[in-house]
């Protein structure tokens, strides 16, 4: 079967009605995320993982995991069309990676283009996502053919290249995203080895015998971190909000966009397929670019609608490049597919190159669902922006108890522990006490998920050499990546080393 | 940024890393005699976090605390919700999903913001029930609903 095929299999699953309303409902609640400020995608697709588990509970497990898997990359790129949202109208991004758009975004909404910026948002976002998921589609198998040649000793290098992608260019400290690395694949050997059957670190406590569950640590370090944050550092008063008006670009509005929005959806689809740069740097390179190109470059931060359609066009395309390492290599670049990694590997299903072949309904619904999302968003986006832009004013009074019950909810209902109550809260506290002191938490969460993968692919390989550990560079692929990944953590160091200003990617 | 953190962060990590190398002596080795059992990789993760902790504290000791902007910390109505919510977890299993829900979400809207009482007790009694009945009796999913007497 060749592509084509497998992608019109993929639509007669996006198109089953439970599916067409899983997505509607992931976008809507994604869309929601990313205009709400302090809930950022990471948050909103943690949080949603339990309530998708019990909502397809009665679904056998490929189906199942094909719903939930749809609902929650809703959520996602759904947040990244919602965080433009406030930027534009607030001046206060929704979302990390929709910091760039509030230089141009709410200059236009001051002149009374609000309607435009945010109409030339979401059309960018929609050209974007729909090249990067062609791009998914071309890409899709060769990557994995070539992920199949794969043994243990190149996957293990492989892996270790996505942990040191991401913590190099995670928070002002290296030293410290590294630490949080570590950290993150220690508590991974917490439970049962999968290998030998013994207990580690488990102090003949029961609940600790199948480890520590990867949900109740990200929706604490993330969710309630965010939350505790809040409410110990009360954010400044709410700013006035601009008036919407007119929300259809005018015919000169979307000339002049749209050559910025092709050129931030090849960029950010580029940068989004590389593991550790993710939305936040497409967009910022986006907007860098836009202003180099632009005939006026004075016009930008004052209303240029180039600096609105660009870096909106890069983070989306962006989150769609970010697909790719996960379902192909299995390696997921950012905090939040390390969450949808997660989130399937719930339902026994393994992202990577056997992904396309073992569960082909899972990957390709995926794909297709998100061509039917973003049309979903697109209309959505047009003339509900008003009614979405409302969702700003929720009192954070009653917001943020909410988002605390919801997160009780959502552990207890899939673990049915009390200890994972009390975990959530402690991973709460630790997740403010982290991002406030620049340890960055997205790494963490990475390697509590990649840990274990990692740790059995090494002790195959060096099962298979005898324990020569000099298998992981005498094998010319695992040299290279080994290489790759060297390099991503000390061509930062030397750059600073030298005193150039290295460019960090905040958003997780 | 602040130093004292990073600082009792440096330590509280380094001695996380000596337990881990410590413990990891004590799991079994490899049970098939193969050289790599199951305490090689916690044992590395343990030494390259040590490391790492080192040059973490070394660092702290070169950099200029910087001073801490004036950013009011609320930690009275922090304390509150966190204790409620640890009450919470203790309460859910003997009293029951409904009540308990119920009793957090009032405490927790009524020390975000005094007042408004009708308010807050319709929108903590709407999430509690709904959330439970929707789950519970609709889905189908197990959750203690009410104190069993």
């Amino acid at each position: 079967m060749n592509t084509l095929q497998f992608l019109m299999d993929g639509f007669s699953i996006a198109f089953q009605w439970q599916n067409i309303l899983f997505a509607f409902v992931g976008v809507l609640i994604g869309t929601a995320v990313g205009v709400l400020p302090g809930i950022g995608p990471m948050s909103g697709v943690a949080l949603l993982i339990p309530v998708t588990a019990t909502l397809t509970a009665g679904l056998p497990t490929e189906a199942a995991a094909a719903s939930s898997i749809i609902l929650l990359a809703g959520v996602y790129y759904g947040a990244m069309y919602g965080g433009s949202t406030t930027s534009i109208l607030l001046n206060t991004p929704g979302e990390s990676s929709s910091v760039v758009t509030t230089l141009d975004g709410y200059q236009m909404a001051k002149q009374g283009r609000a309607g435009s910026a945010l109409s030339i948002a979401a059309i960018g976002s929609f050209a974007a996502e729909i090249i990067s998921l062609i791009g998914l589609v071309l890409l899709a198998e060769p990557l994995s053919n070539v992920a199949l040649q794969f043994g243990p000793a190149e996957y293990f290098s492989l892996m270790l290249l996505g942990l040191a992608a991401v913590s190099g260019l995670a928070g002002k400290s290296m030293t410290k995203a590294l630490m949080m690395t570590v950290f993150g694949l220690m508590l991974g050997t917490i439970g049962i080895d999968a290998v030998s059957g013994i207990a580690r670190f488990t102090y003949d406590i029961p609940v600790l015998y199948s480890g520590l569950e990867f949900l109740t640590i990200a929706v604490g370090l993330f969710a309630l971190g965010e939350v505790f944050k809040t409410v110990l550092e009360r954010d400044h008063e709410d700013g006035t909000m601009a008036k919407i008006g007119r929300i259809l670009p005018t015919r000169q509005d979307l000339k002049e966009s749209a050559a910025p929005i092709l050129r931030g959806s090849f960029l950010g689809f580029f940068i989004g397929v590389l593991p550790g740069a993710g939305a936040t740097l497409a967009s910022f390179f986006s907007y860098i670019g836009e202003k180099k190109f632009s005939k006026n470059p004075e016009q930008f931060g004052k209303g240029a609608i180039a600096g609105v359609a660009g870096p909106e066009s890069a983070n989306n395309a962006a989150s769609g490049g970010a697909m790719i390492p996960l379902l192909t290599l299995g390696i997921p670049g950012s905090g939040t597919t390390a969450i949808l990694m997660g989130a399937l590997i719930m339902y026994n299903i393994q992202p990577g190159p056997l992904l396309f072949d073992d569960h082909p309904e899972v990957a390709w619904g995926l794909i297709a669902s998100m061509f039917v999302g973003n049309l979903m968003l697109l209309i959505l986006n047009m003339p509900l922006v008003k009614v979405f832009a409302k969702i700003i004013q929720t009192p954070k009074k009653y917001l943020l108890p909410i988002i605390i019950a919801i997160s009780f909810f959502g552990v207890y209902a899939v673990q049915y522990t009390t200890f994972d109550l009390y975990l959530l809260l402690a991973c709460g506290v630790l997740g403010y006490l982290f991002t406030k002191n620049d340890f960055p938490v997205a790494p963490l969460v990475l390697a509590l998920v990649l840990g274990p993968m990692i740790e059995n692919n090494m002790r195959r390989a060096l099962t298979i050499s005898n324990g020569d550990f000099s298998t992981f560079v005498t094998n010319p692929i695992s040299l290279v990546l080994l290489l790759i990944a060297a390099a991503w953590l000390l061509v930062p160091l030397l750059l600073k080393l030298k005193g150039r200003s290295v460019v960090l990617n905040e958003e997780g | 940024m602040s130093k004292t953190f990073d600082r009792f962060a440096g330590i509280a990590f380094l001695l996380i890393g000596l337990l881990f190398v410590l413990e990891s002596q004590r799991i079994s080795k490899s049970s098939y005699g193969s050289a790599v059992g199951p305490d090689i990789f916690p044992i590395g993760l343990g030494a390259v976090l040590i490391l790492l902790s080192l040059r973490l504290l070394y660092e702290t000791f070169r950099y200029q605390a910087k001073t801490e902007s004036g950013e009011p910390v609320l930690y009275k109505k922090f304390l509150i919700i966190f204790v409620s919510a640890l009450l919470y977890a203790a309460l859910l299993e003997p009293l029951g999903y409904v009540i308990t829900t119920f009793a957090f979400l009032l405490i927790a809207f009524q020390t975000m913001e005094r007042g408004k009482w009708i308010k807050s007790i319709i929108i903590a009694g709407i999430f509690s029930f709904g959330v439970y009945y929707f789950f519970a009796e609709f889905l189908g999913g197990s959750l203690p609903g009410f104190p069993v007497f």
